[in-house]
């Protein structure tokens, strides 16, 4: 009934926001009219969803304590940001509505439309695996076992996200994520109080001591994270998803002043942290429940008491656990909740994709000739085709690895190009084009890092005789990303009259 | 190890509260700005309407 409720809301939201819909402005930044509260609920209901807490949950499970380092640098990342406006704040002066529409003001047309494309397509990838987090997360909570059933409710879900995004831009997705975050930040809090009284603390820290010894809690230890890992949860977290992931970037371009960024970074700062520590703490919950009740042996753990190498195992713990300790009302709390928090993790991001692909690659192809109705139709168009794609997708692919790696690997497609591009071209006048289309490709190195393509091209430990991680391929492109933007801009430095101030 | 016991409880605690005050402030502050959000397009509509008869009269 909760949810039913709520997803019968969020449609009317949709439907009500779309009067406020007049040109594109409006639907892709609400008019540039936020300020600092709505500012922060709607990037912290963009960013905490049920797909953050899914994967932050299964590196709590996986990692113990130690895991905690994540939400560290990512809150501490955050406000270094808003303190200094790294980034940021010279973006927001200079007017844009997206990233790739800054390549074009900097480096040129095909700079916009190079970019643009490899950060939808990177976003889109990155996006694959969010309903499958959502199908483990009705299964798991609910008992549903029939995987079809699962299926059948994510169409829905998908479907019901698509309607309301479609119709009412970014003012629907305001909203909701405001709503959402009210929700999901109550809920969480009191999930974990919960958790936390029924399980007890010396029982949680004695479960981790047990299952994961030092490497537990010293997230440098080497048989834990190490400090390759660490360095690359630096930056990828602590630096690139507050100040260059396009749907954050997007609340700076909607934010009314750069006085707003910088407080906007500030506040968020603590919702960063918490987005991976919370979540993380019911996954070293999790940990400690099932090792209490089903321990050695179980789906969980091997004979010998070691934790499952299988990412979907250990993916369904923390909403398990929801399942066996909560009440059933505030199941059904929660699970209104996650489901708001999934739906407004998908509007924000299918908004964004789409937003990209009109107005950097198709628009500036088209000489920028398309009117404000034609690019509206296509924004929409292209949420939809997106939709479909997400779904099959789920479906499809074979995950292989933790869930926040997939998305680091997927995310660092774009986002390592993305930091040098924005990095040199806000602070080095000498940054030029050809440097750019270099820093840009090299992100694509970082698809070295998934597991399934680094076992088709036979990129494996087990082949190299030597332990090679996601965090080291993610840091070697970064090196690359920043070795071809430098090179590349003094061997070809810019002709200043002509390509750049074309755009 | 007791040192990082101690420092993620800790962590743990201060998150737990700082968040606690913060969704409070964003439900109240948030509900405000919401308004003041449709309040301020409607408002740029009107001014465009406006602004649109006096270009067309201008030419």
């Amino acid at each position: 009934m909760i949810v039913a409720v709520y997803l019968a809301g969020t449609v009317a939201v949709g439907l009500y926001a779309n009067r406020y819909i007049k040109d594109m402005a409006d639907y892709i930044v609400a008019g540039r009219s936020l300020k600092s509260f709505i500012s922060v609920a709607t990037m912290l209901g963009s960013e905490i969803g049920l797909v953050t807490v899914m994967y932050t949950a299964q590196k709590g499970f996986t990692g113990g304590f130690a895991a905690f380092h994540i939400g560290l640098v990512a809150g501490v990342g955050c406000l270094l940001v808003g303190l200094t406006g790294l980034i940021v704040v010279p973006l927001r002066k200079t007017g844009v509505m997206t990233i790739p529409e800054f390549y074009g003001q900097r480096f040129g047309s095909g700079v916009r439309v190079f970019g643009g494309l490899l950060l939808a397509l990177a976003g889109i990838l990155n996006m694959g695996v969010f309903l499958k987090a959502g199908g483990v997360f009705l299964t798991s909570l609910t008992g549903m076992t029939d995987p079809n059933a699962v299926n059948i409710v994510m169409a829905i879900l998908i479907s019901l996200v698509l309607l309301y995004t479609i119709l009412g831009g970014m003012v629907s997705v305001v909203i909701t994520d405001y709503v959402q975050f009210v929700v999901l930040s109550f809920g969480m809090l009191a999930v974990c109080l919960f958790s936390l009284n029924h399980l007890g603390w010396e029982n949680i820290v004695d479960t981790v001591t047990m299952v994961h010894g030092d490497a537990g809690f010293d997230p440098l230890h080497e048989e834990g994270f190490g400090l390759s890992y660490v360095i690359w949860m630096i930056f990828t977290f602590g630096l690139v998803a507050c100040a260059v992931w396009p749907t954050a970037v997007m609340r700076v371009c909607s934010a009314k002043d750069t006085q707003v960024v910088r407080r906007l970074y500030c506040w968020s700062s603590i919702g960063f942290m918490t987005r991976f520590i919370i979540p993380q703490f019911l996954g070293i919950c999790a940990l400690a429940y099932f090792w209490q009740h089903s321990g050695p042996g179980s789906s969980f753990f091997t004979a010998g008491g070691a934790l499952t190498n299988d990412p979907s195992e250990t993916l369904r713990a923390m909403p398990l656990l929801l399942s066996q300790i909560l009440p059933t009302g505030l199941i059904g709390l929660v699970a209104a909740g996650m489901l708001a928090a999934f739906m407004s993790t998908h509007d924000s991001y299918l908004l964004c994709w789409a937003s990209v692909l009109v107005e950097d690659v198709i628009n500036p192809i088209k000489g920028g000739q398309l009117t404000t109705r034609t690019r509206l139709i296509l924004a929409r168009s292209l949420i939809f085709v997106t939709g479909i794609f997400l779904l099959a997708w789920s479906i499809w692919y074979p995950m292989g690895q933790d869930m926040l790696d997939y998305l680091a690997v997927s995310g660092a497609v774009y986002f390592i190009g993305a930091f040098t591009v924005m990095l040199f071209g806000l602070y080095w006048k000498r940054s030029s084009r050809i440097g750019a289309y270099g820093a840009l490709a090299a992100g694509a190195g970082a698809l070295l890092g998934l597991t399934p393509v680094r076992e088709l091209l036979g990129f494996t430990n087990e082949n190299l005789n030597v332990e090679i991680t996601t965090a080291h391929i993610g840091l070697a492109t970064v090196a690359l990303s920043l070795l071809l933007m430098v090179v590349g801009s003094f061997l070809f430095p810019d002709n200043q009259t002509a390509e750049t101030t074309q755009a | 190890m007791d040192a990082w016991t101690t420092f993620w409880g800790w962590l743990l605690v201060i998150v737990l509260v700082i968040y606690a005050g913060l969704a409070i402030a964003i439900t109240i502050g948030g509900f405000f700005d919401v308004k003041g959000m449709l309040t301020t397009i409607n408002d740029q509509h009107e001014s465009k309407k406006r602004a649109k008869p006096d270009a067309d009269a201008a030419s």
